[in-house]
């Protein structure tokens, strides 16, 4: 068989269609820098989903679990041999993401013979301060982008740009504290699974999310989901900076 | 990358290393072949005594090199993790570069497995890298000598071990110490329990306060060990709460109330 250019741009194309149709249903992920450090949620059934990489660094994602558990392991293998051969201020998001693990996940997808990586994950590392926290997005082609104070995945990137209006609004003035983070974030969370899951939304704009709709969507999800959050804690003294939110720490935020 | 990441999922660390050449096998060489000793970085004396809430670690700052005192900034007294500290006495680099195994090793199995390591993995791991140690030492560079104090949330207590060079691994009932100048206190330790009472009943302020009078008499006979006079000691506790770091104020205002 004659393999041509136009075959490579067609399977291409399906297999985008075949990824983008199993990360349409998946469970977003929010990540916000507050005052004290990073905070990544998101909502599940039962298996975690926030994961601590290295001292800094966290992960979390949507899409096939055997994916990001392979995105996992490996991004906490290369971490820690790093940390260890070197030292671990040279374990940094951007040598983790981009030369870690970008360069397999790009190698999977042309590879019209493997399956590819059906997911797209949120990387989040603290800095010194909330304006050097930094995220990284990172979809199954491995193309990345990098991003201050907020960042989320979802089901689809329109989702993602709406989550992100949530966490960073308009009128936002430095880094929030813990509870307003966490407040922004589940927020988030609801408007991006809203968008891929309610038809009408998108017609009807991101004027429609109103407070009210926003909580009873929450509510309605909290009946066979809990919330999970984690955080990088930037003050802490003790070696383990990662912290996943005790429930009593999220309920003040949860709708009445 | 698949292939690459399924071969070790038991977290182990060791493996890790050695699967990707990081881990520095100490091999024999044929003993025709070896130099004069090399004179290597030694640290001297450290102790641990368990007080009321837990371990406390105190250790004198000196690195020497036969007679040359090399540092007076040593740090010998280590984390582990936020249950567990290392004191180390002995060849300080090897020293520094399995400390700094531990601390991976116990943090890339709790990241892994999504788990803590048990203490007695712990404890094992700590085994296994002495073990691994062993060819240097035979030779006489490389051997050091660790006292590993770990709070252990299931009894609810801080626990002392010692190790000899190959890695063998003894439980300590009240202290532990290592280091040149810590054969010459022993019967110190004993005395002061005899004494005084048994080191665990003690409150933070005793425990410091004995300690602290333990390294002032080791300088006193020792000629590697620093001390508490021109330098203060380092001194860490492990606690249910985690590690303790405590003040050097805290530890000079103890310092002027000794009797020297």
């Amino acid at each position: 068989m004659v393999y041509t250019p136009y075959d490579f741009n067609e399977s291409v194309r399906h297999r985008t269609e075949y990824i983008e149709e199993r990360l349409r249903d998946g469970s977003p992920v929010a990540g916000i820098s507050y005052d004290g450090g990073v905070l990544l949620l998101t909502l599940r059934r039962t298996q975690r989903k926030i994961f601590e990489v290295y001292d800094r660094l966290m992960f979390a994602g949507l899409g096939n679990q055997s994916d990001l558990e392979i995105i996992r392991v490996g991004a906490i293998d290369f971490a820690h041999q790093e940390g260890y051969a070197r030292s671990p201020d040279d374990v940094t998001i951007q040598r983790v993401v981009g030369f870690a693990i970008s360069p397999g996940i790009k190698r999977a997808f042309g590879d019209v013979l493997n399956a590819p990586f059906v997911v797209r994950a949120l990387f989040a590392e603290m800095g010194r301060k909330p304006e050097e926290d930094l995220f990284y997005t990172l979809n199954y082609d491995g193309e990345f982008v990098s991003l201050n104070w907020a960042a989320a995945v979802a089901g689809t990137p329109e989702a993602e740009e709406q989550m992100i209006r949530q966490l960073v609004p308009k009128d936002a003035e430095g880094a929030p504290d813990l509870h307003t983070a966490l407040r922004r974030a589940l927020r988030a969370w609801a408007v991006g699974r809203l968008w891929v899951t309610d038809m009408h939304l998108q017609e009807e704009g991101a004027e429609s999310l109103t407070e009210e709709r926003i909580e009873t969507f929450l509510r309605e999800q909290l009946q066979d989901l809990q919330v999970e959050a984690a955080i990088l804690d930037r003050f802490t003294k003790r070696e383990r900076k990662f912290r996943l939110l005790k429930e009593d720490e999220i309920r003040p935020v949860l709708p009445p | 990358m698949g292939e690459r990441l399924s071969a070790n999922h038991s977290g182990d660390f060791m493996a890790l290393l050695r699967a990707h050449g990081l881990w520095r096998e100490t091999e024999l060489i044929p003993s025709e072949r070896v130099a004069p000793a090399v004179q290597e970085v030694h640290g001297t004396t450290v102790i641990a005594l368990k007080y009321r809430d837990g371990v406390l670690n105190v250790g004198d700052r000196r690195a020497t090199a036969a007679n040359a005192i090399m540092y007076d900034r040593a740090e010998k007294i280590l984390p582990l993790d936020d249950y567990t500290l290392i004191a180390i006495a002995g060849s300080y680099a090897r020293a520094m570069e399995i400390v700094r195994y531990l601390q991976h090793s116990f943090k890339y199995y709790a990241r892994t497995q999504l788990q803590e390591m048990s203490l007695e993995g712990k404890l094992a791991e700590v085994s296994r890298a002495l073990a691994g140690n062993l060819g240097m030492a035979l030779q006489g560079i490389g051997l050091f000598i660790p006292v590993v104090s770990a709070y252990d949330q299931n009894r609810g207590e801080g626990r002392i071990f010692f190790y000899d060079a190959m890695g063998a691994r003894f439980e300590s009932v009240e202290f532990g110490a290592a280091g040149s100048g810590s054969e010459r206190i022993r019967g110190v330790f004993d005395y002061i329990l005899k004494t005084k009472g048994p080191f665990h009943e003690m409150t933070l302020e005793d425990a410091l306060r004995e300690s602290l009078l333990l390294l002032d008499i080791a300088a006193d006979l020792d000629s590697a060990t620093a001390g508490i006079e021109k330098v203060l000691p380092v001194a860490r506790a492990v606690t249910g709460e985690g590690i303790l770091d405590i003040p050097e104020e805290q530890l000079s205002d103890i310092r002027s109330t000794l009797r020297r």
